[in-house]
């Protein structure tokens, strides 16, 4: 057919069909620009909302790898006129995206330096033999660490202890399958639920502080805790419980196992001075988080540990190259400036008018309507999108929609790790469906409850605590 | 020759591991058994590849290797391969990623020269179509998936010949049926035909289907070939001549005791993708084993 061979128009068809996704959100951006533009909204805002649709549409889809994703975002809003490319750079690159950076290269540091065996001898010393207890402490461990180091850094961590767990209670997994679900989404939904406890627990947590800073809305890292850290310990034991009782675990005491775990990690490697010292580089990185991340910002915080690690030869550049996934950082920083675009250009606050619209009577008579609304769009995106994606795009919007943008946008950021639902919401839970242990439909079975739960959880807190504490 | 054998679970992945390998032996291929685990996401699959790091060094194979441990052993138990227990051997499970997006496994202790152990993750028409050109294979095999699409897709992106192997019955074929026709490809159909003849010590059925009207214009110019190349190869063989649609009859001939070997489609990929073809019909609707040779 017009002098191509066979093979090279099977090549096309695979292209086509690989990338059709691609090829879908471009002919809707077509269709969508097509369209009459709503007279409210500027030809910059109708724009980046047609950029907005179509990037949803890939990042859910993947049909291009993520970088390439990043640079449709950038290409997109220059020639779409949103702003000059200058203008597109300077947003691209931020605080926020500096600590998604330093955070992804921390965990390679961490990941490495054997902290695991301490930490399954600290939980089992805490929990002792009793399986309710061992999934508590999991779930606690987990939820208490990743509000500090970051959820994919605990959930790599924890995995390998609570495999084995599982592995010595029955090398079949057929025999142990509630314990090992159990055991793993307290890891997971540990890590869930404490990342949102600091802002440093997570990279969507800094998206929204980066989006308070462009609004001159100041919010410490102390007063984040104060605020959002309760919601977190609430919710520990209330989780603990809806795992246990969704999968009764098939033994209630895990004596041999514990006892066959203990011995496992007594034999590891002893503590070293490195291992000290890189826990002290820790510990004043998050003390300069604490005391020092609104002067100079959480990602440069996260950075300059970075270079004290590598400085001190405590992790090699290769090794933080290979596994950190530039790919992500490209896109966080490409969605981050779509979502300065989006509240720049009007486009937000169109949005935000459009929910008023619809559902404004409600929003006024009762007020934590407007709450509920953010929590279920945040909690829906979340576990289809990813939650730090989510964030970016949906901040502005959200915090347009009432005049406590404090308040609005921590309910975004809270809600936005509410990605019980699916393997892909976050990283903490792909990395324990990784583990091969659990099925697709584990995660609906015992999502669907949590998720309930949370949502009733947060609508109450925001609206009692956080009305008592201001 | 390099025959691929894609195996997807300890449950279904027997017959076709069986008769993937019995087919492998009658072509004296070299052979490598592949397991495609499930796609990761990009915004993970970093974090994921670190935490597996961690995994091993408590002793933990990612997913996907007990599979093709399991598979190992089954060609071992039922000495389908010729493996070796040695003692300078890997301690444990080893795997290396050669920078390709595909691991190559190495399970401790045992060594076999016949059989490599592929891993990859994604897609699995987009990785058994890297790892088709990766490695030149001649022909894949694979068990028959519920999901229509996949055959589609199988035969239209998989540069190679393809062997489908159902779940049931595939060791109770007693005869080969060839369906040649005046394409290009049938040759080489019988051919593969031939080999998977001589391996199992059956006899062929060649199968001519005719246009109903029968006005002798569609006459079968290979057959003569066809029949002179089984003769000369000393296998058995009974010429059929049929008329009327050309998949029904070769499902009807086919019945449940044949392995029914078939050159590709000569259509152009566009035609095949939207129109379909006869050999991918044929695969949709058979319940026994089908090579369809490119």
């Amino acid at each position: 057919m017009l002098g191509f061979s066979n093979l090279s128009l099977s090549n096309f068809l695979f292209w086509a069909t690989q990338k059709r996704w691609f090829i879908y959100a471009i002919l809707i951006g077509f269709i969508l620009f097509l369209l009459p533009q709503p007279t409210a909204l500027s030809q910059k805002g109708f724009t980046s909302i047609v950029i907005l649709i179509t990037t949803l549409i890939l990042i859910i889809k993947e049909p291009i790898p993520l970088p390439a994703i990043a640079i449709y975002i950038l290409l997109a809003q220059i020639y779409g006129g949103i702003d000059s490319a200058d203008g597109i750079a300077k947003a691209f690159m931020n605080d926020a995206v500096f600590f998604i950076m330093g955070s992804l290269m921390l965990a390679v540091v961490i990941i490495r330096q054997g902290w695991d065996s301490r930490i399954a001898l600290g939980i089992l010393k805490l929990t002792g033999n009793k399986t309710s207890n061992i999934v508590f402490g999991f779930l606690s461990i987990s939820a208490v660490l990743s509000s500090f180091i970051g959820e994919h850094t605990v959930a790599a961590i924890m995995l390998p202890i609570g495999m084995t767990l599982i592995r010595f209670t029955s090398s079949d997994l057929s025999k142990v399958k509630n314990l090992a679900s159990a055991i793993l989404f307290s890891i997971a939904y540990g890590c869930l639920i404490g990342s949102v406890g600091t802002p440093s627990g997570g990279g969507r947590n800094v998206i929204m502080i980066n989006y308070f800073q462009q609004l001159n809305i100041s919010l410490s890292y102390f007063e984040w805790m104060i605020k959002v850290y309760p919601f977190v310990l609430i919710q520990i034991p209330i989780v603990a419980w809806i795992i246990n009782h969704t999968f009764k675990p098939e033994y209630k005491i895990l004596d041999s196992s514990v006892r066959k775990l203990v011995i496992k990690v007594a034999k590891s490697r002893n503590m070293t001075g490195r291992n000290t010292i890189t826990v002290m580089i820790f510990f004043l990185i998050f003390i300069g988080w604490v005391f020092f991340s609104e002067t100079f910002g959480l990602g440069t915080i996260a950075l300059t540990g970075v270079f004290l690690y590598i400085l001190g030869g405590f992790v090699r550049w290769n090794d933080l190259n290979k596994h950190t996934h530039w790919g992500v950082i490209i896109l966080f920083g490409a969605t981050i400036s779509l979502g300065t675009s989006i509240r720049s250009t009007g486009a937000a606050l169109w949005l935000a008018d459009q929910v008023i619209t619809v559902f404004g009577s409600l929003m006024e008579i009762f007020p934590a309507f407007s709450d509920l609304i953010v929590i279920l769009t945040t909690t829906a995106m979340a576990n289809i999108l990813s939650s730090s994606a989510t964030v970016a795009v949906l901040g502005p919007i959200t915090m347009s929609l009432v005049p406590d943008m404090i308040h609005i946008g921590l309910v975004t950021a809270v809600s936005s790790a509410f990605g019980y639902f699916t393997a892909v919401a976050a990283p903490a839970c792909t990395i324990v469906y990784s583990s091969g242990m659990l099925k697709p439909k584990d995660f609906l079975k015992i999502g669907w409850r949590i998720g309930f739960v949370s949502i009733f959880l947060l609508m109450v807190y925001v609206n009692t605590y956080w009305v008592i504490i201001n | 020759m390099k025959i691929l054998i894609a195996v997807g679970s300890k449950r279904y992945s027997k017959p076709t591991l069986h008769l993937g390998m019995k087919v492998a032996q009658a072509f004296k291929a070299k052979t490598t058994i592949i397991d495609v685990g499930e796609k990761i996401s990009e915004f993970s699959s970093q974090l994921v590849e670190l935490a597996q790091d961690q995994m091993e060094s408590w002793d933990f194979d990612p997913p996907g290797v007990d599979v093709l441990e399991w598979a190992f052993n089954y060609l071992s138990d039922n000495s389908l391969i010729d493996s070796k227990q040695i003692e300078t051997g890997f301690p444990k499970n080893r795997l290396i990623d050669d920078g390709e997006d595909r691991k190559l496994v190495y399970l401790s202790g045992t060594v076999c020269e016949d059989v490599n152990l592929i891993l990859r993750n994604g897609d699995i028409i987009s990785e058994l179509r890297e790892e088709v050109q990766y490695g030149g294979y001649d022909v894949t095999i694979v068990g028959k998936s519920q999901k229509r699409n996949m055959s589609h897709d199988l035969l239209q992106y998989i540069n190679s010949s393809i062997l489908v192997v159902n779940q049931h019955n595939n060791e109770k074929f007693n005869r080969v049926l060839l369906p040649i026709d005046n394409s290009h490809g049938t040759m080489k159909a019988a051919k593969y035909g031939i080999r998977v003849a001589i391996a199992y010590n059956i006899g062929i059925d060649v199968l001519t289907v005719l246009s109903d009207n029968g006005t002798g214009n569609d006459k079968n110019l290979n057959t003569s070939k066809i029949t002179k190349l089984i003769r000369r190869s000393g296998v058995s063989y009974t010429n059929l001549e049929e008329y009327g649609d050309p998949v029904e009859k070769i499902i009807e001939k086919a019945n449940d005791d044949k392995i029914i070997v078939m050159g590709a489609s000569s259509m152009s990929p566009i035609k095949r993708y939207f129109k379909g073809s006869k050999p991918l019909s044929v695969m949709n609707r058979c319940n026994v084993p089908i090579l369809i040779v490119k």
